[in-house]
């Protein structure tokens, strides 16, 4: 009893050494934090509406660009294409790159070879993806039409045509970044309490139950950052793209990141994608807001 | 028992790390650490200028092989004919034209000589991120070809003028060093004289069977298939932009040059909707192509083993005639940053660079020299085979609208005549109807948007 | 004999994975080792003619080895100072019921920070740097670099850290540990897994950056490996072969780098498995 008391009373002695101490260990990541954002989003916002010609400040264009910008058909096709490539992307690298993570996370010969190898595809510049895609891609010299003939098929002449070209650049991307999701997921596995699993094990659960019942939940908050965070990625896609496609053919993978990156830089139109930029930060901020909820009721 | 001590020391050291870090990236950085930071970062912009009084200028490129020779052999040239220091940075395309506006635009001054592409001289002349040449005293060299020097005027000395701009007098705010140019390459092997018309192309593609074709040509949207479509446009007679700034391209000329080039896709690469050069030269250079439209750049590339199996096969001309021959022009010019630290030094490199004898010199490593007189050198002509060729194009080039909207102009045709290719590759046929309405959608757009912007109707 | 089936499937599996994720990289390889005429010549397993051109070309006339060097002092500074300062957040938004919804509302800044386009970024950024003449230095890069890291070891390392039952460090507190020892003690070894994907994370997404480095910097005394690598895309052509072998040489760094961190992830199941 006595013991007891003395602990505690040691326990709390310890966290009095932290004198408003949580709060002091956020200060210094914070500052950080807004150091690079507070200054850039006061000037895209203020970008937003003002009026710029050649690249010259104009004064204020009010709500303009933003109306221009909602009536633009390209921006609400490059909007679309952003989603539907976001979505495409990240649905099949979390299925993917927990599947992998599962496999990997068992009792394997060569386990440390293995794992860097599945990561290989991340440590390319993204840049250098795109040209090696491209070349790969390419209808003389590339891989992808001889192996589609080899197998008896027309050979895609994937950047070529629209669908295939959209199709092709997310290949690109999945094959790039779904080792994201599985390092992630495979840190979250390895740190997984096993008691629980074991108590199901022992009950006699299946490997698919124990998966959905146990594992996966378990897993949720680790796995929910993954695919937040590869989310804002995804989203801002824009090196291996501009490198691959720039874009087309025709508009049919040009991103909101071309876009706007051509909008600001190539046509000189800075309030014009500072809205569009804007107004995507918007709405993936209400996005994410609601992941951020709906993670809270997971850890819960 | 020791123990809670020791590890109280541990912590308090973790705490004061932690505010020294704090301290450092917060106000220390924001207000005082800066200035001596700057002094250890070393190579910053505003250090190394501070050499000796008109003792260096620093110039700033997009990368490309025609800069080696001119980055290379002449930087040192000029460096011992005059004793100016020349630095020399180069970044890829899209970033140069970033990094050098930024640089103008706030007159940071990390460069003195911009080298940019000649559609970048309306926005960069008129938004004042480079200076008038002819204000600094800059002196031309009167043997250089006029339809290159035109590209450097601001307002442009012919053709459709901005409203804003219509009564002021021509000043030349840059200076061409590189007369890049489109022109014709063909395979001797199989043409038995000098083709002249698209008629003459044609005749000989029809001939080709896969592996080889008869023509390769680059598809990628915007600025890639432009360059595809410029030189068939001007020579049947169309214009990107009349003299009144309305579309002259979505006329039966123009609709009769997207044709010609629908008429080529059974004997063009399949995929070449995803050309740019980089995949539309090595099919010529392999030997698998008759002819192509391109710019100098490559020119270097068709006598070395190390890039070309038809070593000796590749002759050159101006591009094709149908009512006209119109190479569309885009030269490399420099121009004399707002911000720069060496006005002088800079003058005095672009008059010693566009010299006679350096000139010469110049043209003297198969180089596109700027003058007449070096591009058409009997002796040089017979080794470099591109010269004299390049001399005829630009004396026949078209050069795009000077307006610094051009790139925007130039994106809208060139996504829709990529679409319209795709089309046309897609369905074999109807290609009258694809080219119309895909020209007729282009010069809306154009319309609309140079209403918006504004200053031309 | 039923155990085994299974297993030569996951073998099989894996095999198929790896071939896919390494087979792009093979081919970078075996592109940078051939001349510009070969590379276009047609598919090759392996290089007929292998050449080191390219690689000596890099160096030579690129600045390849000063664009390493920056890269590698940059994205240890930024990696190291960010991982302190994401960490300690990440223990105090994991550990503690904070005021004024602290808790959420970091989290959301955070993210915010992380999703700022680089497009809205790098004219401010460059402007800010100007100010402080920290343009085109190494030190301008690791502020910045440090700033958008620590968004995202805030958020990896924050559920990482929940995921550790209390009771352990409580118990090496009453041990006698502060809330600091205990934290570097007891919780980071057993997050190790965690903190090593954390790192590997910050190391790819601040080495490989494009588009920050670009504006911010102008001559190989400050730029990038990216940076470098763009300036292989020339005004019309691509320089197919150098490309290719900055590719295998800038992947260099960050194999090495899993290499070493990457046996944590062995220790942390290990340590899980012992407690």
């Amino acid at each position: 009893m006595a013991q007891a008391t003395v602990k505690r009373r040691r326990v709390r002695a310890a966290r009095a050494q932290l004198p408003g101490g949580p709060y002091l260990l956020l200060v210094p990541a914070l500052v950080a934090l807004a150091l690079v954002s507070l200054y850039p989003l006061y000037y895209g916002i203020r970008a937003s509406v003002t009026h710029y010609l050649y690249g010259r400040d104009f004064g204020s264009a009010g709500l303009e660009n933003y109306r221009r910008v909602y009536h633009d058909p390209y921006f609400h096709q490059a909007m679309w294409t952003t989603g539907k490539y976001v979505l495409v992307v990240v649905t099949c690298e979390t299925v993917l790159g927990l599947g992998l993570a599962l496999l990997v996370s068992r009792e394997i010969r060569f386990a440390s070879p293995i794992r860097v190898g599945l990561i290989l595809p991340m440590t390319i510049a993204p840049v250098v993806v795109g040209v090696m895609w491209r070349l790969m891609y390419d209808s003389g010299i590339g891989v992808t039409d001889p192996l589609f003939q080899a197998f008896g098929f027309k050979a895609p002449e994937v950047l070529a045509s629209n669908t295939s070209a959209f199709i092709g650049v997310c290949i690109v991307d999945i094959w790039e970044w779904t080792p994201l999701i599985f390092l992630i997921v495979l840190a979250g596995l390895q740190s997984l309490p096993q008691e629980p699993l074991e108590a199901a094990r022992v009950d006699g659960a299946g490997r698919v139950r124990l998966f959905f019942d146990h594992t996966l939940p378990l897993l949720a908050p680790v796995l929910l950052v993954a695919i937040v965070l590869r989310t804002i990625d995804a989203i801002g896609t824009f090196d291996q793209i501009y490198v691959l496609t720039g874009g087309g053919p025709g508009v049919s993978t040009q991103l909101i990141s071309i876009y706007a990156y051509n909008t600001a830089f190539l046509f000189s139109q800075y309030g014009l994608a500072a809205a569009m930029l804007i107004s995507l930060l918007a709405m993936v901020m209400l996005l994410m807001i609601a992941a951020v909820r709906l993670m809270k009721r997971v850890a819960v | 028992m020791t123990e809670p001590n020791g590890s109280n020391e541990r912590a308090s050291g973790a705490y004061t790390r932690r505010q020294v870090m704090k301290g450092a990236l917060g106000t220390g950085a924001a207000l005082g650490l800066a200035p001596l930071l700057a002094a250890c970062g070393g190579g910053s912009s505003s250090s190394s200028s501070g050499s000796a009084a008109g003792g260096s200028i620093t110039i700033g490129s997009f990368q490309d092989p025609s800069m080696v020779p001119f980055h290379q052999q002449f930087l040192p040239k000029f460096t011992a004919a005059t004793g100016i220091q020349a630095h020399y940075n180069e970044t890829s395309y899209n970033a140069w034209y970033q990094n050098s506006k930024n640089d103008g635009l706030n007159k940071t001054g990390a460069y003195d000589i911009y080298v940019m592409d000649d559609n970048w001289v309306p926005e960069y002349a008129a938004g004042g991120i480079i200076q008038s040449l002819d204000k600094l005293g800059l002196k031309v060299n009167p043997d250089i070809l006029e339809k290159g020097l035109d590209q450097g005027y601001w307002p442009p000395r012919s053709g459709a003028r901005m409203k804003a701009f219509a009564n002021d007098a021509p000043q030349l705010y840059a200076l061409v060093i590189i007369d890049d140019v489109e022109i014709l390459y063909y395979n001797k092997d199989y043409f038995s004289k000098t083709p002249v018309t698209w008629d003459d192309i044609y005749a000989v593609a029809k001939t080709t069977k896969p592996p080889l074709y008869g023509w390769t040509a680059r598809g990628v949207k915007g600025n890639p298939i432009m360059q595809t479509y410029l030189p068939l446009l001007n020579a049947y007679g169309g214009h990107f932009a009349n003299d009144d700034w309305s579309p002259g391209f979505a006329g039966p000329e123009g609709v009769g040059a997207l044709e010609r080039l629908f008429s080529f896709i059974p004997y063009m690469p399949p995929g070449v909707a995803s050309f740019d050069t980089t995949e539309e030269t090595p099919v010529m250079l392999q030997g698998h192509a008759t002819a192509m439209t391109e710019y100098t750049g490559t020119a270097h590339q068709v006598d070395d083993p190390q890039y070309s199996k038809v070593v000796g096969k590749i002759d050159f001309a101006a591009t094709p005639k149908q009512v006209i021959s119109g190479p569309a022009i885009g030269t490399f010019i420099c121009g004399i940053s707002s911000g720069a630290k060496n006005t002088a030094g800079a003058v005095k490199f672009l008059e010693w660079f566009t010299s006679e004898k350096v000139q010469k010199e110049f043209a003297g490593v198969g180089s596109a020299a700027v003058t007449g007189t070096a591009l058409r050198d009997p002796a040089l002509g017979k080794k470099y085979r591109w010269l004299p060729a390049i001399a005829d194009a630009v004396d026949n080039s078209i050069p795009k609208p000077r307006t610094p909207d051009e790139p925007q102009m130039e994106n809208i045709l060139g996504t829709q005549l990529n679409e319209a290719l795709v089309e046309a590759i897609g369905q074999k046929s109807g290609y009258t109807q694809i080219a119309q309405s895909h020209l007729t959608t282009a010069a809306n757009q154009i319309t609309a948007y140079l209403k918006q912007q504004g200053g031309y109707f | 004999m039923r155990a085994r089936l299974p297993r030569i499937g996951l073998y099989a599996t894996l095999i198929a994975v790896l071939v896919i994720a390494a087979f792009p990289f093979w081919w970078m390889l075996d592109e940078s080792l051939k001349q510009p005429v070969d590379i276009f010549s047609g598919v090759t397993l392996y290089p007929h003619h292998p050449t080191l051109t390219n690689y000596s070309q890099l160096f030579n006339s690129y600045h390849f080895g000063a664009y390493l060097e920056n890269s590698i002092l940059i994205v240890t500074m930024t990696v190291a100072i960010s991982l302190v300062l994401g960490t300690l957040a990440a223990y105090s938004l994991a550990r503690f019921n904070l005021r004024f919804g602290l808790n959420q509302s970091s989290l959301v800044v955070a993210l915010l920070v992380r999703m700022i386009p680089g497009i809205l970024l790098v004219i401010p950024l460059y402007l800010m740097l100007a100010k402080w003449g920290l343009l085109n230095t190494r030190i301008g890069l690791v502020i910045i670099y440090t700033g958008i890291n620590t968004s995202f070891v805030i958020w990896m390392m924050q559920s990482f850290l929940a995921e550790i039952p209390r009771d352990i460090e409580e118990a090496a507190m009453v041990d006698g540990d502060s809330r600091l020892s205990a934290l570097r003690r007891v919780v980071l070894p057993l997050a190790a897994p965690g903190l090593a994907a954390t790192a590997i994370f910050s190391v790819i997404a601040t080495y490989n950056d494009f588009l920050i480095a670009l504006s911010l910097t102008s001559t190989p005394a400050a730029q990038t490996v990216p940076v470098g690598v763009s300036t292989l895309i020339g005004k019309i052509q691509i320089q197919i072969g150098p490309m290719a072998a900055a590719g295998v040489i800038g992947a260099l760094p960050i194999v090495i780098f899993a290499l070493i961190v990457q046996r944590h992830f062995v220790r942390g199941l290990t340590l899980g498995a012992v407690k």
